[in-house]
């Protein structure tokens, strides 16, 4: 019975490809640790950082990603409530209090918890936090300061409002901005470190990077094939290389395998789950703790074709006659955060953080949504509402809520998720047949 | 207007609207805003009025459910209940600003469902870098030119050193009622401040200098002001705009005679300097100077030495307000106050100063069980 629960979603074999690349990231931030080389902690930066930082020798380890490890090896209970004693609120990030959890076992045992899971992560010789997208990416670190005596530094990254960033010079001057905030990060590594970067190292990475967001977000685009190649659970098993490693040519020979392997799906016509029933998109990061649900769900012909735009690489941007590496990377993390109001129907106003919804709703033909409200993530979860009435009014795909968390287990409920999913079935039958009286495909 | 002073102030506590719908029926603009960083002297520059949008403790939450998740800020979440509800019917436009996660989004969420004839959303950096001074004055442009062609004039370099005159004039003004609550027994209580300070959020400039006079003349020369008690206390953290839960300590044998609050000193504290470009002092002013967490202060060679460099403003409020406790509180779901509150527990520690964490989700019904806490507190400091 369990082997054809197994079966009910038809993996991608290349995503095998992508584990032991992470594994290898955990343990030679550990052995380069030992080995006396610096070791920073990192938010995600949306890549504004990460090359810099290999650039100059530095190993980058990840605490969010390092949340969702623990979360799925079962680690991460015993480390929520350590940071709860430590006197932090329970509703923050989830990822946070389980970073703070462990760094307090660390602490208190002079070295890396022995149950760790991938072999935990090495003391920072800095942390790089950021100021893209949420609160946490810049208050976890410095909160972490009453354990680690090491600095912090905040990359910023500019959020001008929707309207202002089309504003003539808005564009130029956040550029102007993010530069000179880059170039400043790079003096401030160099000082700390007492060496200079390798800008031919860092020109490389980034000509490999761009290919690698080029082939990944062609492969996402062949998703939207009837039926869809790759299911959601292939694409957050794939997605991680292209946050941590994107410079590395492992992963771009890695993502071209994936292309390879959902274009000969779609050649031949093969979906993610067979017998494809319903397309959902699934809406914001999964329960990584129980990851499981989904093979449930594709046991009754659910396949779900994509997932919030904030875990996918953008459209491919022009860097003709950009030289400049820092305004390379500046051009690009700012183009990904604009172009979440791009493919915008003339006539329609954006609607603002769940444009992507109503964009890939319709790109993807989704016949509904399923938000999953993480109790402990503000950033993830404030624009879910605003999603599902844009989602049903312009595009007239119904929504589903279920509320979970992305560390916690204990605040998701499978069993009633599993229920209201069957009731769902129906409303989306529903919306099919007024999407066809309406035209809307 | 026949009230003056406290007594003007806790009908403008009140009935915050009144004011500006009289004036609004008489012509002038309103221009509502969020939290104490869209620099308001621009705002009167070009002869708008000022409204800050608040959220009311004592009005369940019943509309915005169908726009926003219940996992976040639950003064934001009230604050846009009350708009989906027609209570801020009267602003003309709105100023946003990047001043938390949860309030930038909720104020596109402001402009996409409540429609305001103008809004402008300025992004502040997050850190204070030469750079973020450069950053924000750029912004400072782009929101004086939507300004600027919504009005339909010009803002001049002339007007707007004359409005940082007079909002300087209120800092000043704030400071002196301020000074009020020095004395043992303060001469004016924490929920006649707080009164005071949402009146002033709630009508124009030069009509809060004038209350405010009142109110200092008043409260130098009345015979009853609060009894001394035995806790002096300081409240840090999320905003507090409703005097139940300052109303809460003082019933219990406090007196509450400083804040760190944003609907308290923190808006009012720092003035801004008078530069040759008008621009260049408001970008410091509120880029640098207002001590809001939301703000990332570089951190230094030591643990110590931060908490010195983020916390120590307010070693200097409890030595000048004679403060033997803090009562540091914030709202549920407040990322910003709530990241902040070990460390601060250790600063405070560390100075020797009492303190007492506590968690609400911003309704009269939530503050009950804080009692006990609250009461175990002050008979420990007390």
């Amino acid at each position: 019975m369990a082997e054809e629960k197994k079966r009910a979603i038809n993996r991608l074999e290349s995503r095998k490809l992508m584990r032991p690349m992470v594994d290898k990231m955990y343990i030679e931030s550990v052995e380069a640790a030992k080995a006396g080389k610096p070791v920073a902690w990192c938010m995600v930066n949306w890549w504004e950082g990460d090359p810099i930082l290999r650039a100059m020798d530095v190993v980058p380890v990840y605490p969010e990603n390092y949340g969702t490890v623990c979360a799925a090896m079962g680690a991460a209970q015993g480390y929520l409530g350590k940071s709860d004693a430590e006197g932090f609120p329970t509703h923050l990030c989830g990822y946070a209090r389980n970073c703070i959890g462990y760094t307090t076992s660390m602490i208190e045992l002079g070295e890396i918890p022995a149950e760790a899971p991938m072999g935990g992560m090495a003391k920072p010789a800095f942390m790089m936090s950021s100021g893209a997208f949420c609160d946490a990416r810049y208050k976890w670190f410095q909160a972490l300061r009453r354990y680690w005596d090491v600095p912090v530094w905040v990359l910023e990254f500019p959020h001008p409002g929707v309207k202002e960033a089309a504003m003539e010079g808005t564009f130029e001057h956040v550029i102007r901005y993010m530069v000179a905030e880059l170039r400043e990060f790079v003096n401030f590594v160099e000082r700390l470190l007492g060496k200079k970067i390798d800008w031919d190292h860092l020109n490389e990475a980034l000509d490999t990077q761009e290919q690698v967001f080029r082939v990944w977000w062609e492969s996402n685009e062949l998703r939207k094939a009837i039926p869809c190649p790759m299911h959601s659970r292939d694409f957050w098993t794939c997605m991680v290389p292209c946050y941590y490693l994107a410079g590395e040519r492992e992963t771009l020979e890695a993502y071209t395998a994936v292309y390879e392997e959902v274009k000969a799906r779609v050649d031949a016509g093969i979906g993610a789950v067979a017998g494809e029933k319903y397309r959902l998109m699934f809406a914001e990061l999964p329960p990584w703790h129980s990851l499981g649900f989904f093979d449930r769900l594709a046991e009754r012909g659910w396949n779900f074709v994509i997932e919030s735009m904030g875990y996918h690489p953008p459209p491919p941007i022009d860097m003709e006659g950009v030289t400049d590496p820092l305004e390379r990377i500046a051009r690009f993390a700012y183009g990904w955060y604009t172009s979440t109001n791009i493919n915008i129907p003339r006539g329609e106003r954006s609607a603002l953080g769940a444009q992507p919804y109503v964009n890939f709703a319709r790109e993807y033909k989704v016949d509904g949504v399923l938000f999953h409200p993480l109790l402990t993530c503000r950033t993830a979860s404030i624009w879910l509402t605003h999603g599902a009435n844009v989602v049903m009014e312009r595009a007239r795909v119904p929504s589903l809520f279920m509320q979970g968390d992305i560390v916690d287990l204990t605040v998701f409920d499978e069993a009633q998720a599993l229920n209201q999913a069957e009731a769902f079935e129906e409303t989306m039958e529903h919306y099919r047949q007024i999407r066809k009286r309406e035209g809307l495909g | 207007m026949a009230e003056k002073g406290l007594a003007r102030a806790d009908e403008s506590y009140q009935k915050r609207d009144k004011r500006v719908r009289e004036l609004k029926a008489g012509g002038k603009r309103i221009m509502g805003y969020l939290c104490c960083y869209p620099p308001l002297e621009m705002v009167t520059a070009l002869d708008f009025v000022p409204f800050r949008v608040l959220g009311d403790m004592n009005e369940a939450i019943t509309k915005a459910d169908a726009y926003l998740p219940t996992i976040m800020c639950p003064f934001l979440r009230s604050a846009f209940d009350l708009g989906l509800k027609e209570r801020y019917d009267f602003l003309d436009g709105f100023v946003g600003a990047h001043v938390c996660d949860c309030g930038e989004k909720l104020c596109h969420l402001w402009d996409y469902y409540l429609e305001p004839s103008y809004y402008h959303f300025i992004d502040f950096p997050h850190v204070v870098h030469r750079a973020s001074f450069d950053f924000l004055k750029e912004e400072l442009n782009s929101f004086k030119t939507t300004l600027e062609g919504y009005a339909g004039k010009e803002m001049t370099p002339e007007r707007l050193k004359q409005e940082i005159s007079l909002h300087n004039q209120q800092r000043a003004l704030v400071r002196e009622l301020y000074e009020l609550r020095k004395p043992d027994p303060p001469l004016l209580s924490g929920t006649e401040t707080l009164k005071t300070v949402v009146a002033l959020m709630s009508i124009p400039v030069e009509e809060g200098n004038e209350l405010l006079r009142e109110a200092i003349k008043e409260v130098k020369e009345r015979k009853d002001g609060p009894q001394k008690k035995g806790a002096r206390l300081l409240i840090w953290g999320s905003p507090i705009d409703d005097v139940a839960f300052i109303e809460m300590m003082e019933g219990m044998g406090a007196n509450v005679v400083m804040d760190d609050t944003c609907v308290g000193s923190r808006h009012y504290w720092p003035d801004v300097e008078l530069t040759a470009d008008p621009l260049d002092g408001i970008v410091h002013r509120y880029l640098a100077d207002i001590k809001c967490p939301r703000t990332f202060r570089e951190t230094t060679e030591s643990y110590q030495k931060d908490l010195e460099a983020r916390f120590s403003y307010l070693r200097d409020y409890a030595e000048e307000w004679k403060v033997n406790g803090v009562i540091l509180q914030s709202m549920k779901y407040c990322d910003t106050h709530g990241y902040e509150v070990p460390a601060l527990k250790d600063y405070l520690d560390g100075i020797g100063l009492p303190n007492l964490y506590l968690e609400h989700e911003y309704t009269m019904v939530a503050l009950a069980p804080l009692r006990t806490r609250v009461q175990a507190f002050l008979e420990m400091i007390g």
